[in-house]
Parts: C-alpha cells; structure tokens; sequence
C-alpha cells in the first residue's frame, strides 16, 4: 500500500501543477498567436506531404529549418523542370513558414512566370494543350501569391508582386477581361502602399495600371497629378506620357505636342518620349492625343514622311492566339 | 592557505549546491562533449552557401540566405541543447551511482535536494556555455554575411537610382533578418526549452532503472510535448466539433500532464525576421521556471527516500 502512496501524490500534484498552469499557458498562445509569433498548427496533409524525418523534425520545433531544407529540394526541382513537384513542394514550404515573404514570392515566380515559360516553350505539347498549361501555371502563381497576401496582408512586397503580375505584358493575357486584371493590379498596388512600407516606385506603378482600365481614365488622372506635386521623383517619362495623354483625354482641344516640348525641355526629347510610348502598344496604354502631337513634332523636326514613326508598323499586342499558332 | 575554507557559502545550501553543479559540468566537459561544436561551426559556415538565385530587386537580394544561418543555426542549436539536456541528465544518477560518488556524496550531510539541484544546474551550465558559444558563432558568421549583404544592396539599389529613404528602408528589412535582440531571446528560447528537458530527464531519472528508459522516454515527451496545445485546444473548445466525453477526457489529461513546448517554437516566427518582445520573453521565462521548480521538487520528492 505505502509503495503506492508517492506515485500517487505525484500525480496529482502533476495535475494539480497543470491544472494551474494551464489557464497560463492558453492565454500565453493567445497572446502570442495575436502577435504573430505563433505559427499556425501543421496541416495533416502537410505532415503526410513531408517524409516521416521531416515529419518529426518539423514536430519537434524546427518548422524553419525543415522549410530551408524543403527550399532546396524545390531549388533542384525547378532546375530539372519538375513543375509539379515545385508546385508540392511550395505548398509545404508556405504551410512550414507562411510568414517568410521569400517562399511565397518565389513559390509564385516559379509558377507564374518560370513554369509558364516553359510550358509557352514545350514542343512535345500541341499548342493548345501547350496554351491551357502556359495559363493555367500563371493563374496557380496568381493564386498562390493571394494566398500568400491572406497570409501576410501587412506585407508591402507581396501585393506589390502580385500587381506586377497582373500588370506584365506577357502575363495579363492569361486573364479573361484585360480591364479587371489591370483593376485588380492597381487595387494591389494601392495596399502595398497603405502598408506605409512600400517603396516610391509602388505608386508610381499603381497609376501606370490605372490608366489602363477603360473608364478609370479620370481617376488616374487625379492620382497622376497628386503623384507629379508630391515629389521631384515621378518624373519619369513613362509617367510623364501617361498625364499628358490622360489630360489629352479629358481636354481634346489641349496642345499635346507643346505641352510635351515644356515638359521634355526640347523638341527632340519630346519626340523621343512620345516615340517610345506609341511603339508600347504591348503594355496596352492608351494614346490619346499622341498621334497627333508626333505629327505635329515630326512637322516642326522635319522629319520625312518615310521616316514618320508612325509610317512604322507597330509591335503586335500581346496575343496568345499568335503565342500558341505553331 | 586554502581561500575556499573562508567563503561565506561554505556549508550552505548554496555552497553545496555550487560544488556539486562544478563538478557535474567538469564531469561532463571531460566527456568531451564540446567537439560538437566543430560540428556547429561547420554547419553555420555551410549554411552561407545556400545562397539561390534571386528573382527580386535589390530589397530581396540575401535575405533568404540570412534566414538559412538563422534557421540552421538556431536548429542546429535546438537539436544539441535538447538532446545534451536529456543524455546528459540521464547519465548522471547513473553514473554516480556506477562510480558510487553517489554513496560518498549522501554520506555527508548533503540534503538530497542540494545534490539534485546540484546535478541540475551542472547540466544546465553545461548547455548554456555551449548555447553561448554557439550563439557567438551565429552571431559573427551572420555580423558578417549582413554586412555583406547590406553592402551589395546599396551597391545595387544606388545603380538603380533609388532614393535614399527608399535605401534606408531596404536597410532597416534587411537588418530585421541580422543579428538582433530577436535573435539572443531565440537563442534564450531554446535555453529554457533545454532547462525544462533537462529537469524533466531528472524527474524520471529518479525512478527509471536504466539511463537508456530516461532517454527514451524523455525524447518522447519532447516529441508529445509539441502537441500538448492542441490537445489543450480539444478540451477547451470541446463540444463545438461534437468530440465526445472521453475524447475531452483523454486531452484534459494530456493538457494537464506534459509540458506545452509549442510555445518556445516562437523561434521559428524570430527566423522568419519577426521581432520578439520582451513581455513575451519573460512570460516565457516564467513558464520555464515554473516547469523547473515543479520538476525538481518531484524529484526530490521522489528522490528523498530512495534505497541504493
């Protein structure tokens, strides 16, 4: 009897002791799940998706350190073109450590624009078959990336990437309705700078998105001039061009060309921007006015006629039916 | 003249305790147990070269090859100060019984408290010198590769003709991924999670038979241990996925018996370039302490009238 009486003692107290920790302990993981330092619990298809090592390590507080290891493997997958197994392996990556901004952007790049390249490429596919999977990679990236941002909405860098993949020319085709995509990259944008993280480029590239989308001219418009007062930085041409062509719009009757000269300081610069951005025609931004103004210049440059920019024939819009032809 | 015979602590509690704890470090130093750090070295070192291509601008270029130092380093050192906390606690009742120092020792009038408090704080020393060491390591090998990285960032985002608040941003990303305060409360972290082992080991070292039983079991618990919060969980939300009376049963128990290690995984979330505070730290302390002194005392309470 007396040879049971400690080990009964003991294991109250040990109940005892855990009852009063308990309380303690819950609101511990409260507070530290409500800060962010607390990993969200691995998912049983993770733990089945990772070898039974790795199952145990990962268990066993080395969450990160599994990830690295898993970031590597997916490192050799990428070179040997293995685009479901990056795929997989990602999506254990991002489940290990879904607050690391790195797996999730290249996660996503990996997918949107490495994967989506290859298959544009594989001769073995027929070009539909080569077409389905170019588009179907690009909007797994898309996905991932928003998974990533769900994840990590105060993160500057992910929803700016996303805006950049929804804003690139090789990569907006893949969606249906060109002016939702370039909707949707100016809304990513406009987060990644209510981060107060971003950098100055982020919104510079929210209004080269905004001017694309038919019917949203006004408010690019008013984003164009706020950004042009606020800072000696958004100078650039390409944002210059696009003021000048938005307030084309809204005043037909505007000198495009003199109002370029002011801007370009001379003539000939004025001709090269407007230059430049007629031939843009992949980027799909609009030209209000620009024809017009590069006639005008090319007069008072003498430009001859065979020698007219727009004499030249302009660089196909982006367009899969011509990508997958062959 | 020996100048130890006049310290104050001679013959107290602390005294004992104090010899007991040097002796038990020496004894384990002498078991060559530092070579790991060889070992340690090389793996901090290697993880510098785990540098893939980047896709980004310059704010993304190294960051993931900081994050690699930080998570090989810090696993690296959970890994040893888990298993050093529990093998050597393990060995430890063992050994002096093995070598019968245990005899000599509860000859004198040494409380049997002093002597396990003394042999936990010897294992303890022991893993906090090396988690030093290791942490000095860390701490150059990253100084370092930050300061490269940083440099090489500039050198890109000034040809790029970025501004310099734009800079001082990538700057301040950068260095969140540096050697940091974070970083020695992970370190700290892994500290506790090693104390709360070793004094676990110790518990079951008093009435296990073997040193191999200790082991096994000990890693067991560590293992489990990661589950407890969710078997906590269960209890506390019971009846919302409809779990049963003996499901909510069987998890109050768990939750109630074995320690609750998911909370030290806040090193994972400090790899990832998250910020600890130090309320979050202290709370943490305070949950080490308390598993500690629980432990220790359960084994003295074992301990006190144990036969050899």
């Amino acid at each position: 009897m007396n040879y049971w009486r400690k080990p009964w003692i003991l294991a109250l107290a040990l109940l005892a002791f855990g009852a009063v920790r308990l309380p303690f302990e819950a609101g511990l993981s409260r507070d530290l799940r409500a800060a962010g330092l607390f990993p969200a619990p691995m998912e049983i298809s993770t733990r089945e998706r990772i070898d039974q090592t790795s199952s145990a390590v990962a268990l066993g507080g080395l969450r990160t350190l599994v990830a690295t290891f898993l970031n590597l493997r997916a490192y050799g997958f990428f070179t040997e073109k293995r685009w479901a197994d990056v795929a997989d392996t990602f999506e254990t990556i991002v489940d290990l450590a879904p607050r690391t901004r790195y797996y999730w952007e290249t996660g996503s790049w990996h997918l949107a624009y490495n994967a989506s390249s290859y298959c544009m490429n594989d001769s073995k596919l027929p070009p539909l078959r080569r077409r389905e999977a170019w588009r179907a990679s690009i909007l797994s990236g898309r996905a991932f990336l928003e998974r990533g941002i769900r994840n990590n909405p105060d993160d500057w860098s992910l929803h700016a990437n996303l805006g950049f993949l929804l804003s690139d020319s090789n990569k907006f085709p893949a969606f249906q309705d060109p002016d939702k995509t370039f909707a949707a990259a100016a809304e990513a944008y406009r987060r990644s700078a209510q981060t107060g993280k971003a950098l100055d480029y982020v919104q510079r590239a929210r209004f080269y998105s905004l001017a694309r989308v038919a019917g949203r001219e006004s408010e690019a418009l008013a984003l164009g001039r706020k950004l042009y007062a606020e800072s000696g930085k958004n100078r650039t041409p390409t944002l210059l061009i696009l003021l000048l062509v938005l307030e084309a719009r809204e005043n037909p009757s505007m000198d495009v060309a003199g109002r370029a000269v002011e801007w370009f300081k001379t003539p000939e610069k004025a001709y090269d921007a407007l230059s430049g951005h007629w031939q843009r025609t992949r980027e799909r931004f609009p030209v209000y006015g620009v024809a017009g103004a590069i006639e005008s210049l090319e007069n008072s440059l003498s430009v001859p006629k065979e020698k007219s920019i727009l004499a030249k024939p302009l660089p196909p819009p982006p367009n899969p039916d011509d990508w997958f032809r062959k | 003249m020996n100048t130890a015979s006049h310290t104050p602590l001679k013959g107290s509690h602390t005294g004992r305790i104090l010899v007991i704890a040097t002796h038990t470090f020496t004894q384990l130093a002498r078991m060559k147990v530092f070579y790991f750090l060889a070992i340690f070295a090389v793996i901090a070192i290697a993880s510098n070269f785990f540098d893939l291509p980047q896709h980004a601008g310059p704010e993304a270029l190294g960051a993931n090859v900081l994050r690699s130092i930080k998570s090989w380093s810090l696993g690296a050192m959970t890994l040893f100060s888990v298993v050093l906390s529990i093998v050597a606690t393990a060995l430890l009742l063992p050994k002096d019984v093995e070598d019968r120092t245990l005899y000599t020792i509860l000859a004198k009038p040494v409380p049997r408290l002093d002597y396990l408090i003394g042999k936990l704080l010897g294992v303890l020393m022991l893993v906090f010198v090396s988690l030093a060491l290791m942490d000095v390591l860390m701490t150059v090998v990253l100084q370092i590769r930050t300061s490269m990285v940083l440099e090489q960032q500039e050198a890109m985002a000034t040809a790029m003709g970025w501004t310099q608040d734009a800079i001082a941003s990538m700057r301040v990303e950068t260095l969140a991924n540096g050697p940091n305060g974070s970083l020695q409360g992970a370190v700290f972290a892994v500290f506790l999670r090693a104390s709360i082992m070793a004094s676990l080991a110790l518990l079951i070292s008093t009435f296990s038979s073997s040193t191999l039983f200790t082991t096994i079991v000990s890693f067991l618990i560590y293992f489990i241990g990661h589950f407890q919060a969710d078997a906590r969980d269960v209890y506390l939300h019971a009846g919302q996925a409809g779990e049963g009376g003996v499901a909510r049963i069987a998890s109050l128990l768990v939750s109630l018996v074995l320690p609750d290690f998911q909370l030290f995984n806040v090193i994972d979330a400090v790899i990832e370039g998250q910020a600890l505070p130090l309320l979050m730290l202290g709370k943490l302390t305070l949950v080490g302490l308390y598993y500690a002194f629980f432990f220790t005392i359960a084994s003295w309470f074992i301990f006190a009238d144990k036969e050899f």
